[in-house]
């Protein structure tokens, strides 16, 4: 289904196929508020490969996670945050199969106006909050998808489907429209994970499960999103077995996970994220667990698949190797924030973050002098909204002010290429004072009272 | 077919076992102090009596052909009791009182096995909450308390309920079918058991006298079954508890399975294969166990014999049964490796 009806979609030209917006994930303890992902926002196109890179602990996984809708308490994705899945065909099933959780946006539009919807949120809110730069920038869409329009009495809690454009009144008229994802629930929840957007995880040895059979594992999501039970459902998990390069398929899909190897058993999990023809793929660290040259296999695997499917892949690790390999476009993330977001070649041609070229500068045999150069100390854990820049402490270039202004994404690179960093730095041809007033003003202006 | 090799070879391997066990009971017995003919003539007789006794028993012989005889014998089950019933065949003695034991032996393993398991799996299910808290503390508790200590107050209790003298008028005699005694009097006959359960089953179930019985044997198999209970609790809740943070239950939540199917198919399977050596090795302590349970509870089975028969140096009957145990114990061993392999994939007979 994945490969027309992606051709047909006249919309994937303009939108993304996955929208993250201000995603904000949090991990309420006893002791404190752990703010894991801050803020993060990024779109990922079909066919495309973005990487998220970053040191341990910089809410890389958590970011999946999120999107998977894996979080489990003590998390909780915050209200503000936005996942939108916009790809047509899901919409319309969706809409078709759970129309008690359809918002009709064309209908609400005439009834509401957003800035005066703005004024009623309870809670602070700035442009920032709808990954808008200006205020009147803000639609009711991003209002009403971002978890606001539950309080007004707007959306109910568990509306998750949202359309935006239609020409008639059938699900099959939707013409645009997205799937809320940190909105979803229960059944609707778990149609998106697997069906939709498939996950492979970090540690191939233990992510399958021990006592059942590899074919067994992979029935089971065929079963699950694609209706094939017995014979039918052992033949299309030879063929995936087969797919991702798994020699004798047909012998290894009765053997036990014990029996394969690390790589093997990572095509394995391959196999079985592919079972239900995912849009979508978010592979966290796929390759860490595995030497070298599995790894270059595995990579190999991941551009073949992406090829033939024409799926989106969200490629997450620490290996700045890896994502010059697989990578069209790179977010760099620190401290739960992307704090660089650029095409693979910008970055690596031209890192703009202190914090990307250090990266870039830790990569053995790229160093200047004799020792490998690292960057001094550890990823915070942030606790609190971040009123400061969260790299500043470990900066090379920090001055005064990076310890007061949070710096917002600026445009750091050719005009249109889309390379932004949040970095007091920029814009360069600025003297300092403008540049730092540059970013108080992005982050405060827009604070409710100031400009409404 | 290597799974039956398997088996052949642990049954080989069993052979050396059993003889040890055995011979060491017959020195034990036969080097020890206790004596046959004192324990059945009293400690003053003397004489022509005793000398004729001795030569009855065989004791007069050499060692070594006493050893033989009672090698032979102890195999085929074919030696007569010197002192428990004197004359008496031990294949029949104890075939008399297999019943009450293995009435007792079921229910003190079904019972942990369905009450410890469920709760240690739902407290494992919802850790720290307050359920989960009171299964782990009570189970703490439960298993700190001695068998024979816990059976001794248990009787106690029963008995004083008597009349309605229980906490809310809870009478034990009267709770369920009516008893004319608490668990334990010595007028209780355990052998009726066999004519109960075993010749009407083919006709039919007498279902009050089937009751009867469990209400019997309820209090001691429940404090006979009580460590393994506590123990199966707390190891099905650690390894439900281990199984559910895996990360094949996270491959599997983002496959999109539901959470049920997930505890039902990954997370109990795999929980099941550290319970398996402790419910098979918890049925090792039962038989050691049941020997001072059917003390207490008066109940007439094969513990309560064997007692009998080494107090009192009854060399064929205790040696007999000792044969019995140990075959138990050493199928029991074979059984839980088989079992093993059926569970966990990754466990092979191969080296």
């Amino acid at each position: 289904m994945s490969m027309e009806t992606v051709g047909q979609d006249s919309d994937t030209d303009e939108t993304p196929l996955i929208d993250v917006r201000n995603l904000q994930t949090a991990f309420f303890t006893e002791k404190e508020t752990i703010r894991a992902v801050d803020g993060v926002s990024m779109d990922i196109d079909s066919g495309e490969t973005v990487g998220v890179v970053g040191e341990s602990g910089s809410g890389k996984s958590v970011t999946a996670r999120s999107i998977m809708g894996l979080v489990e308490a003590p998390g909780k994705v915050l209200e503000g945050s936005s996942i939108r899945f916009h790809q047509l065909e899901t919409v319309r099933d969706y809409a078709d199969r759970f129309s008690g959780h359809t918002v009709d946006l064309t209908e609400l539009r005439g009834e509401h106006d957003p800035q005066e919807l703005l004024g009623r949120i309870q809670t602070e809110v700035t442009a920032e909050t709808f990954g808008r730069e200006r205020r009147d920038e803000i639609t009711l869409t991003d209002i009403l998808a971002a978890g606001f329009g539950d309080e007004m009495g707007i959306t109910d809690e568990d509306d998750c489907v949202f359309v935006t454009e239609r020409n008639g009144d059938s699900p099959q008229d939707i013409t645009a429209g997205f799937i809320e994802v940190t909105r979803l629930d229960g059944e609707r929840q778990r149609q998106m994970r697997g069906g939709r957007i498939g996950m492979v995880f970090q540690d191939p040895l233990t992510s399958l499960n021990p006592v059942f059979t590899v074919g067994n594992q992979i029935k089971e999501a065929l079963n699950l999103h694609r209706d094939l039970s017995g014979e039918e459902a052992t033949r299309e998990a030879v063929e995936l077995l087969e797919a991702v390069g798994i020699p004798d398929a047909g012998r290894r899909v009765n053997e036990y996970p014990h029996q394969f190897s690390g790589g093997m058993r990572q095509r394995a999990v391959i196999a079985m994220a592919l079972a239900c023809e995912p849009e979508l793929l978010i592979c966290d660290e796929p390759t860490t667990a595995l030497d070298v040259t599995i790894q270059a296999q595995i990579l190999e695997l991941l551009a073949q698949i992406q090829e033939e499917r024409d799926i989106g892949i969200m490629f997450i690790t620490h290996d700045m190797g890896v994502i010059a390999e697989v990578s069209d476009k790179v977010n760099v993330m620190y401290a739960g924030e992307v704090i660089e977001q650029a095409d693979v070649y910008s970055l690596f041609e031209n890192p703009k973050h202190p914090y990307t070229r250090g990266l870039l500068r830790s990569i053995p045999g790229t160093q200047s002098g004799e020792r490998l150069e690292t960057i001094e100390g550890n990823v915070p854990t942030p606790t609190e909204s971040a009123s400061d820049c969260r790299f500043a402490p470990r900066c090379p270039e920090a001055f005064d002010a990076c310890e007061v202004v949070h710096p917002s994404h600026v445009e750091v690179g050719e005009e249109g290429d889309d390379h932004t960093a949040a970095c007091l730095l920029y814009p360069e041809e600025m003297p300092e004072t403008r540049r730092v007033n540059v970013h108080r003003e992005a982050t405060s202006d827009d604070r409710r009272g100031d400009s409404a | 077919m290597s799974r039956w090799r398997y088996v052949l070879k642990r049954l080989a391997l069993s052979i050396p076992v059993v003889f040890s066990v055995i011979t060491f009971l017959f020195l034990v017995l036969r080097l020890g102090p206790l004596d046959p003919v004192a324990a059945r003539l009293g400690q003053q007789a003397q004489g022509a009596d005793v000398q004729r006794l001795r030569e009855n028993l065989g004791l007069d012989e050499p060692l070594w052909v006493q050893f033989q005889d009672y090698i032979v014998e102890t195999l085929t089950f074919s030696g007569e009791s010197w002192v428990v019933r004197n004359g008496a065949e031990v294949r029949e003695m104890m075939f008399e009182v297999a019943g009450p034991t293995i009435w007792l032996g079921a229910w003190a393993i079904v019972l942990p096995l369905f009450i410890g398991l469920p709760l240690g799996f739902y407290a494992g299910l919802n850790p720290n909450t307050p359920s989960d808290i009171i299964a782990n503390v009570s189970g703490i508790i439960w298993r700190s308390m001695p068998n024979f200590w816990l059976a001794v107050l248990a009787l106690a209790f029963l008995r004083s309920t008597n009349g309605g003298d229980g906490p809310f008028g809870f009478n034990w005699y009267t709770t369920g079918p009516q008893t004319q005694s608490a668990v334990g009097t010595p007028t209780l006959n355990f052998a009726t058991i066999d004519d109960i359960f075993g010749i009407p089953m083919l006709t039919g179930m007498d279902w009050s006298a089937f009751f009867v019985d469990l209400k019997l044997i309820l209090p001691a198999a429940i404090i006979l079954g009580s460590s393994s209970m506590a123990a199966e609790l707390r190891l099905g809740r650690t390894a439900v508890l281990e199984n559910v943070n895996s990360n094949y239950v996270e491959t599997a939540k983002a496959k999109g399975l539901k959470g049920r199917t997930i505890v039902w198919k990954h997370v109990f399977r795999n929980a099941l294969i550290p319970i398996i050596p402790i419910v098979t090795n918890e049925a090792f302590i039962l038989i050691g166990g049941s020997v001072i349970m059917e003390q207490i509870f008066n109940i007439n089975g094969l513990g309560r014999m064997y007692f009998r028969a080494i107090q009192t140096a009854d060399v064929p009957l205790a040696g007999a049964i000792v044969f019995l145990f140990t075959v138990i114990i050493i199928s029991l061993n074979i059984l839980q490796d088989i079992l093993y392999t059926i569970v966990d994939p990754r466990v092979g007979y191969d080296q």
